[in-house]
């Protein structure tokens, strides 16, 4: 199968996304009121929000706020499918019941109110999105183990693994390359990726919340901007009878997540077993 | 093993929400006053058994809820019976995630009978990239101009009701992953070679797989159904529906602990109720699948 | 006397019954947290309250005259250390039952008790010690010592004994959310909405049969649903949604004089923050005119504009403020970098040093204020930055604000914030070294006796000379950094008449309005 178009489109996708959180400004632009909700063909690339600032600076530190802890998100989420497998593979009952009592009750846990306890834990200055992204790693880890064990149950368990045995590879080999590398990497790439895009997802809904009560942000600093900015801003142009110009922040915000998506869709492809 | 975990849920998470909440910066009593601004904080802590850990203050909440006592909101609702709260809240949540859930299991009922054609497929992809907040915050918007102060009366809530089971079932991908998450199960299922046998015997193909995919399709449907009660808080909250997801993110919020452990209970009771119900049905499908089928005869073994 | 009071009670109930027979629907800031007054934390709190309870004295929205509608007179006791109270006869409760001496004594009593931990109760105990009933309506109120104005301190809504066990009142009983009071209307507070039924009694007929309020969502989906008239008001619209209402025809924008002034408080205890003339350069770095016109919205040249600069802790119209104080109206960055050159500190890269070390300044602002003044925050810190400090802002929510800001246990250097007075404006607790709101504990010797003058003032006069000079001392010691009084606006349909506003409690002369149609 040609992964060649996936990886590409990943890696674009993934690098316009670093790169955009790298040239993301400390500060947002000067205010000019003049140049209030214009749109990107009056001031150029995205267009002016309500004070007249540009909308890339929304952009860039909304990236910023979101690249580095959703890759960690992801990649975490990604080592717990491992661990899943790699013990489904051990064949131990006991281990088995451990692994499903963990998920029962992470799975039973009302995920919003952790993350939004660990929000509150964190010390003013050190609000970011990176402890939420690992307590929503976390919390997802259960869904992943569990796919990833499953793909371990039909490879045969401990008997692939005996198997391979009986054919002389080491142990090393048999769990990292033909378990975890032909067999559980489609699986937990594609957890990964999907965990990525969901803190995202979590980040901006977070951030949302934070505006509509009155709170300080919870994922990051507040002289920064997030994506939940913009669609703040955005979405009273879907209302017509509110009569708001603020489609195209909008259509950026929405640009933004469908970049977010096909990144991660991309991902999971690239990783497809043959 | 998932009867007694179903059993023990309703237990075991309260009490470590309340580990969670008991960690928070401050305490509900001086949210209150201040210590030193006012007196009578101590006597409130004493009074909302604070004062003992968060040990003590489990045991007792879940001593008192054990008769149905759950006191009054502390901050959120100032006042308020919690139970109240939660019988107003119940039932609302319960209609928005069983909407949400009616479209869900809908789009895996259209995508095992075949009925959604592939050409679909991008257009669905796309509505299932839409987060949960657009629409929500579209939908609050729409309502409250359509129905202005009326918002929240009885017409006003089952407007939000419905808005609210729309996106829930629409965005982040419930409907879209019902859809591609079945047809994957049943189309994986199909190249197994059994199914080719059955199928040059006349059998139909539904049949055949029906009852082995159904573990991962009842697995699947849990955990989409659990996915929705997480996203329920984000859409409740936005569209100020007055569920339990509501009280649970308002009520940790302002430290309201009776509020959220009693909607964390309850939360922990739907999953729980869930485990139960998937566990009944794997037994069921395992039970049919362990039957002869009818038609067949055994070769007895000399 | 007696069916002089039967007779007005059933007019007023058939007034009441008949008159209007419409619902006044608007839009709160937020839904009221308590209907306790006790409890009372944000102005939504105390405007619904002021529907439902009866404050003792209360001050008429026109003439400030002190008034009372529920004491028929009252004499001052024991060498002016007490006060007798004669409460009118024929008032009723929401529960029916008789408004008594009991229940104003049952009132001082519960603000008293230690068990009540109630933040408005701790304000009377400074200055109040008990209460006793002398008759079935008379009652002495008891002072730990002489007070000039007393009636203008008594301003406290009376509660019902007969809803309480005790005086300890706790704020999570049912009172909070079905109050029982004396007011013109009955409340009962739900999920999203507070109700209040028109409550006919001997001294209130309201025209208006219900009123509701709810939660503004939105300021967007507010202002057109007014404009949509699926709603009667907005109490407070936000600055940038004013242009849009004042265009319309069907809506009338109305002064709400909230007595708020904007401040940057300053925390005297820190670092470079200790020397007045670090904090007198600060002042000079802000752009006044440039923050008012990006955060609000107006212009340095816009006449009769909502937002004064203030240069002292009140504001403009006040007696108290002392209009020899000029205003810094734009910076001066040559000043303030002599000044802060002249306390030591050294420019190095463009940064600000003391001692070696960069100083970086911790800003905050209550998060709320961000509808009123969008991006004032982000604006000061850039003009901080502009002049060479490096800072970190942040947004302070309303229980940090309350338990650690005010409570003097905060570590920001710099806190945005406004402050909103009934009609008396005594600023004792903000500046005065043991003050309760002192929120950074400022300390001065000189301050402590220019408020201990006021104190000890017998007469209006004294009280303005005392308050003259304060405000002269703060401008140039600036443990805060004056800002400006901001004019709140509401916003009414205009089949709304007889719609007086009452200065900070806002519904003080609600018998007065009506709905046409």
């Amino acid at each position: 199968m040609n992964r060649r178009m996936p990886i590409a489109v990943a890696s674009v996708s993934f690098g316009a996304l670093i790169f955009a959180a790298w040239l993301a400004p400390e500060h947002l632009g000067q205010i000019t009121p003049e140049l209030a909700l214009k749109g990107p063909l009056e001031v150029g690339p995205f267009g002016t929000d309500t004070r007249g600032r540009s909308l890339v600076d929304y952009a860039t530190q909304g990236a910023a706020v979101v690249a580095l802890p959703a890759l960690s998100a992801g990649i975490l989420v990604g080592l717990f499918g491992v661990l899943g497998g790699l013990l489904r593979c051990l064949g131990s009952e006991r281990v088995n019941a451990a692994i499903q009592w963990f998920s029962e009750i992470v799975g039973a846990l009302p995920r919003m109110v952790v993350i939004l306890v660990v929000a509150l834990l964190l010390p003013r200055e050190h609000r970011s999105l990176f402890p939420l992204a690992w307590t929503w790693a976390l919390l997802a880890a259960p869904g992943a183990m569990d796919e990833a064990a499953s793909v371990a149950e039909r490879l045969g368990g401990s008997r692939f693994v005996e198997a391979l045995r009986a054919h002389g590879y080491s142990a090393r080999r048999i769990f990292l390359v033909h378990v975890v590398g032909y067999n559980l990497r489609p699986v937990v790439v594609r957890q990964g990726a999907e965990t990525m895009m969901h803190v995202v997802f979590l980040e901006i809904a977070l951030s949302y919340l934070a505006l509509a009560e009155n709170q300080p942000s919870f994922t990051h600093a507040d002289s920064l901007k997030s994506w939940a900015d913009l669609l703040k801003l955005g979405y009273p142009s879907l209302i017509p009878s509110l009569d708001y110009n603020s489609g195209h922040a909008l259509w950026l915000a929405l640009g933004l997540l469908g970049l977010v998506a096909v990144m991660s869709i991309a991902i999971g492809r690239a990783a497809r077993a043959r | 093993m998932r009867l007694f975990a179903a059993c023990l849920l309703p237990f075991i998470v309260p009490a470590v929400i309340t580990g969670f909440i008991w960690s928070l910066p401050g305490d509900p009593a001086s949210l209150i006053c201040p210590p030193s601004v006012c007196g009578g904080t101590e006597a409130l802590a004493e009074r909302w058994n604070l004062n003992g850990g968060p040990v003590q203050f489990f045991t007792g909440w879940m001593a008192n809820a054990m008769t149905l006592e759950f006191g009054n909101s502390w901050r959120l609702h100032q006042g308020l019976p919690v139970l109240e709260l939660l019988t107003e809240a119940i039932p609302t949540t319960v209609s928005l995630i069983g909407l949400a859930a009616l479209m869900v299991m809908a789009g895996a009922l259209l995508a095992t009978k075949g009925w959604l054609p592939r050409a679909l497929d991008p257009l669905l992809r796309f509505m299932g990239l839409i987060p949960a907040l657009v629409l929500a915050l579209a939908g609050a918007a729409f309502i409250e101009l359509t129905y202005g102060f009326d918002s929240f009366s009885d017409a006003g809530k089952i407007a939000r009701l419905f808005v609210g089971a729309g996106v829930l079932g629409i965005a982040d991908g419930a409907f879209t992953g019902a859809v591609l998450g079945t047809r994957t199960t049943f189309e994986t299922e199909a190249q197994q070679r059994y199914v080719g046998i059955a199928i040059l015997r006349g059998e139909r193909l539904i049949e055949n797989t029906l009852p082995n995919v159904a573990p991962a399709l009842i697995g699947q449907m849990r955990a989409r159904i659990i996915h929705l009660l997480s996203g329920a808080v984000i859409v409740e909250v936005i569209l100020r529906i007055d569920g339990i997801g509501d009280l649970l993110w308002g009520g940790t919020l302002r430290q309201d602990f009776g509020v959220v452990l009693a909607a964390a209970t309850l939360f922990a009771t739907v999953s729980a109720v869930l485990l139960v119900v998937q566990a009944v049905l794997e037994t069921l499908v395992a039970l049919h699948v362990r039957r002869a089928p009818s038609g067949v005869r055994l070769e007895r073994q000399a | 006397m007696a069916l002089k009071h039967a007779i007005r009670a059933m007019t007023g109930l058939a007034v009441a019954v008949v008159g209007t027979g419409a619902t006044l629907a608007y839009f709160e800031e937020s839904i009221p947290m308590s209907l306790n007054p006790l409890y009372a934390k944000t102005m939504a709190d105390h405007r619904a309250q002021e529907l439902i309870f009866d404050r003792l004295w209360y001050n008429d929205a026109i003439t400030f005259e002190l008034k009372s509608r529920v004491v028929q007179k009252y004499q001052l006791a024991e060498a002016g250390r007490a006060v007798e109270i004669t409460l009118k006869s024929g008032i009723r409760w929401h529960n029916g039952q008789a408004l008594t001496s009991k229940d104003l004594c049952f009132t001082v009593d519960a603000m008293l008790d230690d068990g009540t931990p109630s933040p408005v109760a701790a304000h009377y105990r400074e200055f109040i010690v008990g209460c006793d009933t002398k008759g079935p309506q008379t009652g002495l109120i008891r002072f730990n010592r002489v007070l000039p104005k007393p009636r203008e301190r008594l301003s406290f809504p009376i509660l019902p004994a007969s809803e309480f066990d005790s005086t300890a009142i706790s704020p999570d009983l049912q009172f909070s959310a079905r109050p029982v009071g004396t007011g013109p209307f009955n409340g009962k507070r739900g999920l999203r909405m507070v109700t209040m039924d028109a409550f006919a009694n001997t001294h209130h007929t309201p025209k208006i049969v219900q009123m509701q309020l709810q939660e503004g969502g939105d300021p967007l989906v507010q202002t057109k649903t007014l404009i949509n008239n699926n709603v009667q008001g907005i109490v407070v619209v936000p600055p940038p949604q004013r242009p849009d209402l004042r265009a319309s025809d069907d809506v009338s924008m109305k002064s709400y004089d909230l007595r708020s002034w904007w401040y940057v408080s300053v925390n005297t205890n820190r670092g470079a923050l200790k020397d007045k003339r670090v904090r007198q350069a600060l002042n000079m770095v802000l752009n006044r005119n440039e923050l008012r016109q990006f955060s609000i919205g107006v212009k340095p040249n816009d006449k009769e504009t909502p937002c004064e600069f203030i240069s002292g802790p009140f504001i403009p119209a006040s007696p108290y403020y002392n209009g020899e104080v000029a205003v810094q109206e734009n910076s001066n960055l040559v000043k303030a970098e002599a000044l802060l050159k002249q306390a030591g500190l050294e420019k190095l890269g463009g940064r600000w040093h003391m001692g070696g070390e960069p100083i970086t300044l911790r800003v905050g602002m209550l998060a709320n204020l961000d509808h009123e003044a969008p991006d004032l925050l982000s604006q000061v810190a850039n003009q901080l930055g502009a002049a060479g400090f490096d800072r970190l802002t942040s947004k302070i929510s309303a229980d940090e604000w309350d338990n650690s800001v005010m409570a003097g246990s905060s570590d920001f250097d710099l806190v945005i914030g406004k402050w909103s007075f009934g009609l008396v404006e005594e600023v004792n607790e903000l500046f005065h070294s043991k003050g309760r709101q002192n929120m950074f504990r400022y300390a001065s010797a000189e301050v402590d006796q220019i408020l201990g003058e006021y104190e000890d003032a017998v007469t209006d006069t004294e009280q303005r000379d005392a308050y003259h000079k304060l405000h002269k001392h703060l401008s140039t010691e600036l443990p805060y950094l004056f800002l400006w009084k901001l004019d709140t606006r509401s916003a009414w349909r205009t089949e709304v008449n007889g719609a007086i506003i009452s200065a900070y409690y806002y519904f003080t002369e609600i018998d007065n309005w009506s709905i046409e149609g």
